[in-house]
């Protein structure tokens, strides 16, 4: 918000003690009001977008921290290749650039039918209305059976205390020890991400822990991502440390052991690293939006992103179930593609009826080169659906150091894109 | 405290004698039908500009990139649409070969047309 708004409102009166809403949250002008729920990729770009393109519309983005991890480039973080300011992404751009209101809070509660978002401010609760709800949350995880303790046996697959707390882990690792990392059933957050970690951790190991193993227990049939560049790694590079075991879903944990029981049995790990099974984020189960097949994921228009529970709330990113991957510039494709529409729909106009959405992406596989990832969907008016363009999709033939060094200008660029 | 409901939005907002000017606006924005965006000139959603911002991610909001990537606004559109297009055409090798053929002809033409209206980088 800029400094001649936050004016305007106070001198409205709308800053003054006694009133039901702080002035941050408090209605402050004729224009319709977007409230976005949660500030990774896809609630910051929504944010962004909606004042970008959208004029003068009333936007409030709420998020429980007050700045954001990306978990981009995260895995370099726990290997200490890249500092953890590196990936960290304030909210200041898009209040005094694009005239964002930020308010660090929680959402906890919607009311569809009066339109208003209960935010936990600190020990207060307000209601806050809204013209038009959008939850980003990102995902919700479910706790694996036996005794888990994520602080014990950390997942990192929200970036902040939790890439840290891995970190601290593995360097304090002694060498002839074991890492231990499992992956989830897909659709979980970003894909080749777990693949990336492995490559990531075995070349560490490698490199500062001599005799140190590491073991990928994987609960899907194979890679699910770049399975050319990532087993290419695991079956060469990284032949002498890693260990590959797919099928391998996590049946329980126990955490204080630092074991991991699956199928095809029991593993044991000096760090252990369980990224558990994801669920759309809390509030969107709150809000009774979860409605896929699989129980986990809400299900929404692609050219709109509104909840086909409640048309008035909007949901982006990795909680939504259109079958797009979930990933940071998966969740700002969408996020135009919704910010779009909303627009549209306040001026009386259909939404675009032929969206694409496009996903990019780059891995490490060593420290100093990095592969691609591509995929582009249409819309297909016949399903209903955001259908993958084939002739899109696709991993680069091996990885490159240019790739390495695209990498982090893709991230400067669509952290640019989302936050700045 | 009284709270009234805005026709316009069906929001709700507080009401005390110190905020009836932001009562009085949104009753005059109910009075005139419309909820329009007072500050954007021009077309709602430009043709071309929601595919077209399917390119910002890496080359940037509005086509300036601000890291590595080429800045693709303000470039001539002719220019423009024939490179996607042979992008696409070609035996793909590198990630935009990919990327371009995520778009139809006349979707790589919008995207062209659009990009072409944005004011280049410095």
């Amino acid at each position: 918000m800029n400094a001649n708004r936050r004016t305007f409102l106070k001198m409205v009166g709308l800053a003054t003690a006694g009133s039901a809403l702080p002035w941050f949250l408090a209605r402050g002008a004729a224009s319709p009001r977007v409230v976005v729920i949660g500030g990774g990729f896809g609630g910051a770009t929504m944010a962004k977008y909606l004042r970008h393109w959208g004029g003068n519309l009333d936007v409030i983005l709420v998020d429980r921290n007050a700045e954001h991890y990306s978990c981009i480039l995260s895995n370099l973080v726990i290997t200490s290749a890249i500092p953890v300011e590196r990936i960290m992404l304030g909210y200041s751009n898009l209040q005094s650039r694009h005239g964002v209101v930020f308010a660090q809070g929680e959402a906890v509660a919607v009311d569809p039918s009066a339109r208003r978002v209960t935010v936990r401010v600190g020990s207060d609760a307000h209601e806050v209305p809204y013209d038009k709800l959008v939850l980003a949350p990102g995902v919700d995880f479910i706790a694996p059976g036996g005794d888990y303790d994520a602080n014990l046996t950390p997942h990192a697959w929200v970036a902040g205390p939790q890439t840290l707390l891995l970190k601290r882990m593995l360097s304090g690792m002694s060498a002839n020890r074991t890492f231990l990392l499992t992956i989830p059933p897909a659709p979980y957050r970003c894909p080749p991400g777990p693949y990336e970690r492995a490559c990531a951790v075995a070349e560490y190991l490698q490199r500062r822990k001599p005799g140190a193993k590491i073991i990928v227990l994987d609960a899907n049939p194979g890679i699910i991502a770049e399975p050319r560049n990532f087993g290419n790694a695991f079956r060469n590079l990284y032949q002498n440390v890693l260990t590959y075991v797919p099928n391998a879903p996590v049946s329980s944990v126990d955490s204080a052991a630092r074991t991991v029981t699956t199928p095809v049995g029991t593993f044991r790990g000096d760090v252990v690293n369980i990224i558990p099974v994801h669920r759309a984020g809390q509030i969107v189960t709150a809000a009774g939006l979860v409605n896929d097949p699989s129980g986990r994921w809400a299900l929404v228009n692609p050219l709109t992103y509104a909840s086909t529970v409640h048309p008035d709330i909007h949901i982006l990113g990795d909680s939504q179930g259109t079958g797009q991957p979930k990933s940071g510039h998966m969740a700002n494709a969408q996020a135009k593609v919704c910010a779009d529409a909303i627009i549209r729909a306040f001026n009386g106009l259909p939404p675009d009826p032929s969206p694409v959405t496009s996903s990019a992406c780059y891995s490490p596989i060593t420290s100093s080169k990095a592969a691609w990832l591509t995929a582009s969907y249409q819309y297909d008016p016949d399903s209903g659906a955001m259908r993958r363009v084939e002739a899109s999709f696709g991993e680069s033939a091996v990885p490159t150091s240019d790739g390495a060094q695209q990498m982090f200008q893709w991230a400067d660029n669509i952290f640019a894109d989302s936050f700045g | 405290m009284k709270i009234i409901t805005s026709p316009a939005s069906g929001s709700i907002i507080a009401r005390t004698p110190r905020r009836f000017l932001v009562a009085s606006l949104l009753v005059a924005a109910a009075g005139a039908g419309v909820l329009l965006i007072a500050a954007s000139p021009g077309p709602v959603s430009p043709s071309g500009r929601l595919l077209a911002s399917q390119c910002f991610q890496c080359h940037g909001t509005d086509g300036r990139a601000v890291s590595g990537f080429e800045s693709i606004a303000g470039k001539s559109a002719d220019d423009m649409y024939h490179s996607l297009l042979e992008m696409s055409l070609r035996r793909p090798e590198n990630i935009m070969d990919m990327q371009a053929r995520a778009y139809t002809p006349a979707q790589l033409r919008q995207i062209a047309e659009y990009l072409s209206t944005l004011p280049e980088a410095d």
